[in-house]
């Protein structure tokens, strides 16, 4: 076997050196898909269009480089008509949480059994810098998030985390790109759960983002153990509890932290199988 | 005795116009007589003006009159709604419950006003039984059998309906002690073999069910809905997958998803639907994905008149989005057409991998039709997509160049032959791909293995004397319309009319019917002349030739058709 295992088909990703997605395509080609034992024919990768909507091209099972913002409506049609396959829709914040953010709470309440993981580096980076809906908000002239260095983002944040928690998708986490194996865990654990299931991928944009940003949220990572305490954020004046990701009320409660000040990484919410 | 009848009906939504309708043509269809019945609605959700035009016909499902032989109102304030579409003739019967207003309506000289309302209340305690009042007269008129349970293929929850109101529908035969209606009898029918009655949006559901379409994915719009509705009962009795999805785009995106994985998979909407899935129907095309849809017209721009017929759809079906994404439209012209021509959607489009579009519209959807049951023991033939064979495995390209430049296409769960999917340009391996040249060669492959569609004679229909050297040429339910007024004017051996049911690619023996004329006439309903300038863009045209066209909305009727009609026979 190679030393890309047999999960990569021979196309030379586009990305930048140091990109957060060659973490995820590592830790699907590497370790999840062999460790699932998910045959190549039996896999679907569904995405939409952005750097990290790239992966289908690179993964040598079923692929679908689709359009911005469909890739879960086209996963779910997949999935319905052949329930055998393993179907992973992937994308980035603007693809799943700006223009095909309309879709996501009706595969929240259909739990068609199949896996989002939705890349985000806060930023639009195959157009080259713009806002997307995640972007921090920034005082003008603090940044540089390059292009938008004279025209910060004025909006607030669209938290993915709170809002599949307030949508219930059934299966809810978030990791980090800069940990692989954590982050293998948690895609093994979305993919064999029954339902529609959730992953925030935390990844950098080294050429977007300011250098500061990743830094920030490695920093302030914190991570979820199931009975033990919460990290909470330092302005906090709760009283941390101790984790219990079958409980929807505690996840919504971890879901207000805002992810700049204190990423949670883990799995958020684990509700009942389809 | 007459040969045909057309009996229109008038009133509020809630007096039962469209059922008192219904149980007429379901009666008479178990007697073995044709008909038609296009509704007429506005709106409202409920109330506002409901009407129907029923044209019973001893031979085959004619197009009802212009102006009805006979008319019943329930209610002169929706029938002003409603006057544009079933006009009263100086010759209609007219039956009506309240008297009308003092000015503005001309009644008939053969005018009664009849108890419906009251009959109703007298039997019942309530007025909600007026229309099977109504059903007993008109029975009583056409001479149809006093006991419906009589009547063969009369459904359980209309035979139940009918008989729960025995007590009405018997006062209703006994309301006029003189009736001097003989000359409204009909001659029997041509067989009395009982006909079946659904309406064009069904008979594209029994199409789709008939070729083994196993996906549908919908949203409700007006007038396509029924589609959606009968589909999800259908498939949910079965092996199959059925979504009410989040909006158009949702709807067609999970139909591409579910046929890679090789299930016969369909979508149903009108123009704003169209709009919203165009960006998929380019993906289709560009990715060779086959997917069927149905845009059953209706008037546009955005919202347009949504319960009104409209053939305006024509550019967008043809042309709609960006690049160039070539893709298949059918047009289905009655209601034979769309049972027919849906199994010919899902063929073609599984054939090719290409999106086919079927246009219907408004008055085919939601026109019922009663009509023998032939139409589904026909002999289909049925296509499936090709597929590689053992000896693709391990250098499977899913584009491969061939000869009629269709490639064996994987479906998703084939062991061996894994590939990628892409909207971008892709090479014959389906990599992304750059390369210009091959950019030009996957576009000429996309373009090229349509080609011999154009010689799908039998797409193309023509009718009347075919040598003649001036003709007609419509298509959708105008083509209808264009017959009959042919048929009346007595026109049929003067003129050739051509109806094509291919629509894109243009089909070769259009361009011949059009080349071999002298003076042409293009009928169609689309303010702009779509068609028309369709046509004009792709075959050169006789210098006489004309075009009737305008907005949509009202049916076209005999009498406005017979002007141009005339004119191009002088």
């Amino acid at each position: 076997m190679s030393e890309t295992s047999n999960y990569r088909t021979d196309v030379t990703p586009i990305w930048c050196p140091g990109c957060g997605n060659f973490a995820l395509l590592n830790a699907l080609t590497k370790t999840v898909l062999p460790n699932l034992g998910i045959p190549n024919h039996r896999a679907l990768i569904v995405s939409g269009i952005g750097c990290s909507s790239r992966i289908p091209g690179y993964v040598d099972t079923y692929g679908f480089n689709s359009l911005h913002g469909r890739a879960v409506v086209i996963a779910q049609g997949a999935k319905l008509a052949n329930p055998e396959l393993t179907v992973v829709a992937i994308g980035g914040d603007g693809d799943f949480f700006s223009i095909g953010a309309g879709h996501l709470p009706h595969a929240v309440r259909r739990n068609i059994n199949l896996t989002c993981i939705m890349v985000n580096n806060f930023v639009y980076a195959l157009t080259k810098g713009q806002t997307s809906p995640t972007t921090p908000y920034l005082q003008r002239g603090e940044g540089p998030f390059l292009s938008l260095k004279f025209y910060p983002p004025v909006d607030p944040v669209l938290d993915m985390v709170s809002y599949s928690v307030s949508t219930r998708a059934s299966f809810i986490a978030q990791g980090i790109a800069t940990d692989v194996s954590n982050l293998t865990w948690l895609m093994e654990e979305a993919i064999k759960h029954k339902g529609f299931s959730f992953v925030s991928v935390l990844t950098p944009c080294v050429t977007f983002n300011p250098p500061w940003l990743f830094k920030t949220i490695r920093e302030r990572a914190s991570y979820l153990k199931e009975g033990e305490p919460v990290g909470l954020p330092d302005s906090s004046a709760e009283q941390p509890w101790p984790h219990d990701s079958s409980n929807i009320t505690l996840a919504l409660k971890l879901a207000q932290t805002p992810v700049g000040e204190k990423p949670h990484i883990g799995i958020i919410f684990r509700g009942r199988s389809a | 005795m007459r040969h045909r009848l057309t009996i229109g009906i008038a009133g509020a939504g809630g007096d039962g116009v469209v059922v008192l309708g219904s149980l007429l043509q379901r009666l008479a269809a178990s007697q073995g007589y044709f008909s038609q019945m296009p509704r007429y609605y506005g709106p409202q959700i409920r109330g506002g003006a409901s009407g129907v035009k029923l044209s019973l016909d001893t031979t085959r499902a004619s197009v009802p009159a212009d102006i009805a032989d006979i008319m019943v109102c329930f209610n002169w304030e929706q029938y002003a709604e409603l006057e544009q579409e079933l006009p009263l003739g100086r010759d209609s019967v007219l039956f009506y419950d309240s008297a009308p207003p003092k000015d503005g309506i001309v009644l008939p000289e053969n005018s009664f006003q009849v108890a419906f309302s009251e009959t109703s209340k007298e039997l019942t305690g309530k007025t909600a039984a007026k229309n099977m009042v109504a059903l007993g007269l008109l029975e009583r008129i056409l001479d149809l059998p006093e006991s419906p349970s009589k009547g063969a293929a009369i459904e359980d929850e209309a035979s139940a309906l009918l008989e729960r109101n025995g007590l009405a529908l018997t006062a209703g035969r006994r309301l006029l002690s003189e009736f001097p209606f003989s000359e409204l009898r009909l001659s029997p029918p041509l067989d009395a073999q009982a006909k079946v009655v659904l309406h064009g949006n069904s008979a594209v559901v029994q199409g789709a069910i008939r070729v083994g379409c196993r996906a549908f994915f919908g949203y409700p719009i007006t007038p396509a809905s029924e589609i959606m509705e009968e589909m999800q009962e259908r498939l949910s009795q079965g092996n199959g997958v059925f979504i009410q999805a989040e909006d158009e785009i949702a709807a067609v995106g999970m139909a591409l998803g579910a046929s890679l994985t090789g299930a016969k998979s369909m979508t149903a909407t009108t123009g704003p639907g169209i709009d919203l899935m165009t960006e998929m129907i380019g993906l289709a095309s560009g990715a060779e994905i086959p997917v069927v849809l149905v845009d059953v017209q209706r008037c546009g721009p955005a919202t347009g008149i949504p319960s009104k017929l409209e053939q305006s759809d024509i550019n967008h079906a043809i042309y709609g989005g960006h690049g160039d994404a070539p893709r298949v439209v059918l047009a289905a012209y009655d209601l034979e057409g769309c049972y027919r021509l849906l199994i010919e959607s899902f063929n073609i489009s599984e054939y090719y991998q290409t999106p086919v579009i079927l246009l219907s519209d408004q008055r085919l959807g939601q026109t019922t039709v009663a009509t023998s049951s032939d139409l589904f023991e026909a002999d289909y033939a049925v296509v499936e997509r090709k597929r590689p064979g053992r000896e693709h495995q391990e250098q499977y390209r899913r584009y491969a160049m061939t000869d009629d430049y269709i490639s064996p296409m994987a479906l998703i769960g084939d062991q061996g032959l894994t590939y990628q999917v892409t909207g971008l340009a892709h090479s014959e391996k389906g990599r992304p791909s750059f390369d210009f040249a091959n950019n030009q060669r996957m576009h000429e492959k996309r373009w090229q293995k349509l080609t011999p569609l154009r010689d799908r004679d039998e797409l193309v229909r023509v009718f009347g004397r075919e040598e003649s050297r001036k003709g007609i040429v419509a298509f959708g339910s105008t083509a209808q319309f264009v017959l009959e007024t042919v048929d009346d004017l007595g026109l049929q051996d003067e003129l050739s009319i051509c109806i094509p049911e291919l629509i894109h690619p243009l089909p070769n023996r259009l361009a011949s019917f059009v080349g071999s004329l002298e003076k042409l006439l293009v009928i169609e309903m689309s303010y702009s002349a779509q068609f028309y300038h369709y046509l004009r863009s792709q075959i050169d045209l006789p210098s006489d030739s004309e075009v009737y066209a305008r907005a949509g909305g009202m049916a076209f009727s005999r009498k406005e058709l017979s002007g141009p009609v005339t004119k191009l026979a002088r």
